[in-house]
């Protein structure tokens, strides 16, 4: 791994994805070349230039915290709170950490109109917006704003696992992998003990379908079974999707890690953390010019896959939803394969066409906003 | 390597640009008015801190958050005597993440109230999802950045935090300039409105409506605008003779992890922020010098605010100046701790410390020294209170340019 970026230690995760949230079963169902791509289950998209998704399944769990926050916010505090507790079943320890010395760091990919609502305020306005107030905004939940705002997933699971320490709230499409690195910068300053790391995105609301299917970002297959793969040699466009992930980091070994990762955002990202990787958990953005530039990165003897081809793309979310599924790979053996990609079709031979054995023990996760290196085992970090 | 500000771009209540704001303080003016800007006769609060836009100021991007930011980007860069030398500079913003604006969401509804629009625009222009992109975006089109950006949302701690890591990144090494601030309005219909539905803002409706830390305050005024900074290594300043305003000496940040809606009144997250901003800075308490408070003229929040600084400063409270610029400008939410910081280099560039506009009998549940007017005083470290919407804590340590 880079000697720059600081290297921590993943000791609990837990996630929400298209293909699930238990990551054994998750893999299994990537190992089996499975796609998340479906008609769009959450409203009808058939008018809009892309029709499938690949949305969470179950809708989140029954909470108090529903009046203050969307879908995608109850996600992530769920697989915050999760991913605490599974870390607290891995390393005793943490039983004792002060809250003073947990540090919560949120990254997502930015707000979604809450359409439902603002119909009941909006649909009487006029066009030179007189008397506003009457004519719908007094119709407001008075918890509107509170469900609008930028933090009210993180204020939620800080509240929920008392995390007192440091603590940022980032957004945009980096926002992940920024979470990652901010998170492990504050580990490496002594700022905290323990951190965790909440990322969040949905691409599959109405504004996002229409802009990101005109500018030919998403795929226009009209049916699952008409998609081309990433890395496809006729790539079309990638599938909307969605998820909520969360790892508990910490600097050093207290108990054997999950794996071991260093992050980075942008466009150095994949030069800074770049390192010995075996395999690649490639972007996936099923865009041709795309998926060619990236396999620059690949070195000789480095294998190619693409999680994201199976989840669907997340969004900011994807750093860490790839951590979780990579590492959870490489402990196991076994690499998924790029959903749907036959290998006569593929732009270059390193993919993985069909579930294969591997000895890797590190991995390069791509994603539109950052990078992450994995590791697992005795990382080569120390 | 200790990062200082060489360049400041205000835009605010008192106008477009850094003077108009300083002279505002100076003059322990309040710029709080009617909203002018759209007609909010039906909304039940029609005052704000609104910035007075000219024609000369409008951007095409009719965000006024974007606008904002621009706005002060601009002239920060140019304050810096920024250039080709400095343009892989990152971005750190912090921003509001509201819905679009109201006449952004008319545009785009139908007469059926569906969701019918853009199929057959050859160019999308949808705004609903977030300005966070378009700021930054905009930014960098016009300064011809390079670098990264990182926009942080934490609420009303954002533009603190993200000067923050600015600050940080230059102190460890990985930046040599970093533009940073933050921006954000709400003086819109659906913020205000649902601003209102909220309760947060005072409900007189009077142009003296914050008063923070008044005996009598009864709720916020929504502010809007943007201010942002160069910041340099103090080494890289010195060595292409740049002026120094100031320098970031420290940080701290903090979570309540207590209620989303209330601060924890006994204020002992908070002055955890603030006790690692000094440690960081390697500042002892008793040479700070002021404090420009969060002070948002809340019920809740200034008690919680006076808690903390008292747990930090014991006894010492009792003689340190405190203010808080919310009165003057209003509540600039995400951008509050950006105009904050700029409040606070008068400091240093003016030796004025900035008064509580319509604050005028203390609230005995905030024993603080809380300046009404602005006061004369040559200080050498202020410490600048950002507590966001659910509890996260910031504050930066300032100090005099050495």
């Amino acid at each position: 791994m880079s000697m720059k970026l600081p290297c921590v230690a993943v000791h609990g995760w837990a996630f929400h994805t298209p293909l699930g949230s238990d990551p054994e079963r998750v893999l299994g169902r990537l190992l089996a070349g499975e796609r998340a791509a479906a008609s769009c289950p959450l409203f009808d998209a058939q008018s809009h230039p892309c029709v499938l998704a690949a949305a969470i399944p179950q809708p989140p769990q029954p909470s108090r915290r529903r009046k203050f926050l969307g879908r995608m916010g109850l996600y992530a505090v769920e697989v915050g709170i999760a991913a605490l507790e599974h870390a607290r079943q891995r390393v005793p320890q943490l039983a004792m950490l002060p809250s003073v010395r947990l540090g919560l760091f949120f990254g997502y990919g930015g707000l979604r109109a809450p359409w439902d609502e603002l119909m009941l305020a909006m649909a009487e306005q006029a066009a030179d917006l007189s008397l506003s107030w009457e004519r719908g905004l007094r119709q407001l939940h008075p918890f509107f704003m509170l469900q609008q705002l930028s933090n009210n997933a993180h204020a939620l699971c800080a509240e929920e696992v008392r995390a007192q320490g440091e603590g940022v709230t980032l957004a945009g499409p980096s926002a992940g992998a920024q979470a990652l690195a901010s998170a492990s910068a504050a580990l490496a300053a002594g700022a905290v003990d323990a951190a965790l790391c909440v990322a969040y995105d949905s691409l599959i609301a109405p504004e996002v379908l229409i802009e990101q299917g005109l500018r030919g970002s998403l795929t226009r297959a009209r049916t699952a079974a008409e998609l081309r793969a990433p890395y496809d040699r006729e790539a079309a466009g990638a599938v909307p999707g969605e998820a909520a992930a969360a790892l508990l980091l910490m600097s050093d070994a207290a108990a054997e890690p999950l794996a071991w990762l260093q992050a980075a955002d942008g466009a150095q990202a994949m030069r800074q953390v770049r390192s010995a990787a075996q395999v690649i958990d490639g972007a996936a953005q099923a865009v041709v010019a795309a998926d060619r530039e990236e396999l620059q990165a690949l070195g000789a003897g480095t294998r190619l896959t693409a999680t994201l081809g199976s989840f669907g793309q997340v969004g900011a979310a994807a750093p860490l939803v790839q951590t979780i599924a990579v590492a959870t790979a490489l402990r196991r053996g076994e690499l998924p394969p790029i959903a749907g990609l036959a290998a006569d079709r593929a732009v270059c031979e390193a993919a993985v066409t069909a579930a294969t054995r591997t000895s890797a023990r590190a991995a390069l996760c791509l994603s539109v906003g950052g990078a992450v290196a994995v590791e697992i085992g005795g990382a080569s970090h120390v | 390597m200790s990062a200082v500000i060489t360049g400041v771009g205000v835009v605010s209540a008192f106008g477009v640009g850094a003077a108009p704001f300083f002279a505002g303080l100076r003059a322990g003016a309040s710029a709080v008015g009617p909203i002018r800007h759209f007609d909010a006769s039906s909304l039940p609060v029609q005052v704000a801190g609104e910035v007075p836009l000219k024609d000369a100021d409008l951007h095409p991007s009719r965000d006024r958050k974007v606008m904002f930011a621009a706005l002060a980007a601009q002239e920060a860069w140019a304050d810096a005597g920024c250039g080709e030398a400095e343009r892989s500079a990152a971005l750190h913003l912090g921003l509001g993440l509201e819905l679009g604006l109201l006449d952004d969401l008319t545009e785009l509804l139908d007469a059926q109230g569906r969701l019918d629009f853009a199929r057959d625009r050859d160019e999308p222009r949808v705004r609903l999802r977030t300005p966070v992109d378009l700021s930054a975006r905009e930014i960098k089109k016009q300064l011809g950045l390079r670098g990264g950006t990182v926009v942080n949302v934490s609420a009303c701690s954002a533009a603190a935090l993200a000067i923050a890591e600015a600050a940080a990144s230059i102190a460890r090494g990985d930046a040599d300039v970093v533009l940073c601030g933050g921006a954000d309005s709400m003086v819109n219909p659906l913020g205000l409105g649902g601003l209102e539905r909220l309760g947060a803002p005072s409900p007189r409706g009077a142009a003296d409506a914050c008063r923070p830390f008044d005996r009598r305050r009864d709720g916020l005024v929504v502010g809007e605008g943007a201010a942002l900074f160069v910041l340099e290594s103090a080494e890289r300043a010195r060595g292409r003779g740049a002026r120094v305003y100031g320098q970031l000496l420290g940080w701290g940040s903090s979570q309540d992890g207590y209620r989303v809606t209330a601060p924890r009144p006994d204020g002992s997250a908070a002055a955890r922020a603030m006790r690692q901003a000094l440690r960081r800075a390697g500042v002892a308490p008793a040479a700070v010098g002021y404090i420009n408070a969060h002070g948002t003229g809340t019920v809740q929040g200034d008690p919680a605010e006076a808690a903390a600084i008292r747990l930090v400063f014991g006894e010492a409270a009792d003689a340190l100046p405190v203010s808080s610029i919310k009165g003057a400008v209003g509540h600039l939410m995400a951008a509050a701790g950006a105009i904050e910081l700029a409040a606070c280099l008068l400091a240093f560039t003016d030796d004025i410390l900035p008064g509580t506009a319509h604050h005028q009998e203390l609230d005995p549940g905030c024993p603080l020294r809380v300046l009404g007017a602005p006061q004369r005083a040559r200080i050498d470290v202020a410490l600048s209170n950002s507590f966001g919407f659910g509890g996260q804590n910031a504050c930066l340590a300032i100090g005099r340019a050495s």
